[in-house]
């Protein structure tokens, strides 16, 4: 069973990685042809990636993160929603625009070692905003793929050990986001969201910390990561991206093999300023805070998790744009 | 296991390798592009809608706007050498009409650069004035069409700026209208320098925005308060019409600039 869990994985990180280089090559080949067609991208990846870079680093995790918030190994599949809504226009009085972020993603810890781990995230994008007029803008597609590779710097113990001392897990890595999501240039007129894209169009690279341990069924995670952003084919260049999480949770066992997990967490954004042709873009810096609470229920090695992320504070594009809620589902097979 | 490090080395480097050849934008810019100046009317930092009631101003007086208007020209942009590019004066003039939603300027060809400070007027300078009716026969229809006229000795109306007030002391809705232009000698061209909170750049590639927010309540309380109460009818008060002239030159503030795309 192990091995073929192994074949498996294998087989699933070969496609993913052979898919997103020819993806990333077919990205820079046809740039010009999606300006063309006027198709509408954006990218968002996780939950966080919104404005300043809704796309941009949106796949490398924000501070939803690239796992579930659990120290575990898995694939699954994930869905992301994002409420946002952004001014019209120039005045403390402009009338707002709804947006509506959605992600469906592939998603997978994968272990290639007792040491090392590769986290995936393949993400569908689909967005829509409503303009004050009523009208409807929709785009969709492949989003920005990311690949990141973690080193576990503790030794892992067994998971057939059960050990009534204090565990701790330390990871650290980095890895990129591929250009593989559509960016747009005139999704980006005006003064309305920036980040209204499948893809910021840009290959950035991610650093990425995570630290937690536990005790018994209780436990504690914090993770990190910081998005290095590099300047796409469109001169657009958007700002980098810190972001940052903490979870505590606990593990009910309601039988041999169901188990629920309540998480409560904190996370917060912070993003750099976006430039285009190396000036400045006024408006495109931020920050925001999140309060954040889920639910991951286990039958055996399936779990589904719920996920809901509310604004504490937030000042983003000089409080152009306001995220209302991301909300999120995943059901995942732990290996 | 080892299959599989070969795949990901080899996609990585993939990944470098497809991704090194984009840094083709040499910052020298070259030919020439356009620049457009957007004059996004508002009343005391909410948008300027015509009928609707705005807020008391300073001098305690509500203003409900029907009609705003007026006329830029003469622009010129400063690059970072501190070089003056004047546009061509002959198509230097436009007009700017919240009625008609009229409310960008295109300066064609502005040559390749960096600017850092943009220049207008408010009005139609006595150069211009001067050349007579024949040489400017179409700007003068243009701006007849837009309420923008008297009769030619007259000349043409800086400013139209109409509507109806309340104050303390008049509670009943009351018309004003502010009409600036020249009275005689006295011309009442303002000139208005702007200088960029992030320069602005064009060249073949790339038609670039500045956006500018217009704040009409500046017109009554920029520099000197002008009481409505006092004078609800400004068209041909020497005394006032300079300084009417001077608070506008003062209600036009750099909201973004947009390098690149245009808006």
């Amino acid at each position: 069973m192990m091995k073929d869990l192994k074949n498996f994985n294998k087989k699933v990180i070969l496609i993913v990685l052979l898919l997103s280089s020819f993806l990333n090559a077919k990205a820079n080949d046809t740039s010009n042809l999606y300006k063309s067609c006027c198709e509408k991208h954006s990218n968002i990846f996780d939950f966080d990636e919104e404005f300043c870079d809704t796309c941009g680093c949106g796949s490398s995790g924000g501070s939803m993160g690239y796992g579930t918030g659990l120290n575990n190994n898995f694939i699954g599949v994930r869905y992301i929603r994002q409420q946002y809504r952004s001014r019209d226009g120039i005045f403390n009085d402009s009338p707002w625009i709804q947006e509506n972020f959605n992600t469906i993603q592939a998603w997978g810890n994968f272990p290639v070692s007792d040491r090392i781990l590769i986290n995936t995230i393949v993400p569908f994008q689909f967005h829509n905003r409503v303009l004050p007029d009523n009208t409807e803008e929709n785009i969709s597609g492949l989003g920005d793929m990311s690949v990141l590779v973690f080193y576990n710097v503790l030794k892992i113990k067994p998971d057939s050990i059960v050990s009534i001392k204090v565990e701790h897990y330390l990871q650290i890595g980095g890895g990129i986001k591929l250009p593989t999501g559509a960016y747009d240039q005139e999704n980006n007129e005006g003064s309305i969201n920036p980040s209204f894209q499948l893809g910021n169009g840009s290959l950035d690279y991610i650093l990425g910390l995570n630290y937690g341990f536990s005790y018994r069924n209780w436990g504690v995670s914090t993770m990190l990561n910081y998005a290095i952003k590099t300047e796409n084919k469109d001169n657009y260049h958007f700002g980098d991206q810190f972001n940052y999480g903490v979870n505590a949770y606990k593990t009910y066992y309601l039988s041999n093999t169901v188990a629920v997990t309540p998480i409560v967490g904190l996370a917060g954004e912070f993003y750099g300023e976006n430039k285009e042709f190396n000036s400045p873009v006024a408006n495109t810096k931020g920050d925001i805070f999140l309060g954040k609470l889920s639910l991951e229920t286990s039958y055996n090695n399936y779990s589904l998790g719920l996920v809901s992320m509310l604004p504490i504070s937030q000042n983003l594009n000089s409080n152009k744009v306001e995220l209302k809620n991301r909300t999120s589902i995943y059901l995942n097979i732990n290996f | 296991m080892n299959n599989f490090k070969i795949a990901l080395m080899a996609m990585v480097s993939l990944t470098f390798f497809s991704c090194d050849n984009e840094d083709d934008n040499d910052s020298s810019l070259s030919g020439t592009g356009e620049i457009s100046v957007t004059f996004d009317n508002g009343y005391d930092g909410n948008d300027l809608i015509l009928d609707v009631a705005n807020v008391a101003n300073e001098n305690g007086e509500a203003l409900t706007v029907s009609r705003f208007s007026y006329i830029v020209s003469n622009f010129s942009l400063i690059d970072t050498d501190g070089n003056e590019y004047v546009y061509p004066k002959d198509d230097s003039y436009f007009i700017i009409n919240q009625e008609e939603d009229l409310e960008d300027v295109t300066l064609a060809d502005i040559p390749a650069g960096e600017y850092t400070t943009l220049k207008f007027g408010i009005g139609v300078d006595d150069e211009k004035y001067q050349e007579g009716g024949e040489v400017q026969e179409e700007f003068w229809e243009l701006a007849e069409a837009n309420n923008l006229t008297w009769s030619w000795t007259a000349g043409y109306k800086y400013i139209n700026y109409e509507g109806t007030f309340t104050s303390e002391t008049i509670t009943e809705e009351t018309n004003y209208k502010i009409h600036l232009g020249r009275l005689g000698d006295q011309v009442n061209y303002e000139e208005v320098i702007l200088e960029l909170p992030t320069n602005v750049t064009v060249s073949d590639e790339m038609d670039s925005n500045i956006h500018l927010e217009i704040d009409a309540s500046k017109i009554l309380t920029a520099v000197t308060s002008l009481l409505l109460s006092e004078d609800a009818i400004l068209m041909t008060n020497a005394e006032k019409a300079p300084l009417v002239a001077e608070n506008a030159s003062e209600m036009f503030v750099v909201d973004h600039v947009h390098n690149g795309s245009g808006h």
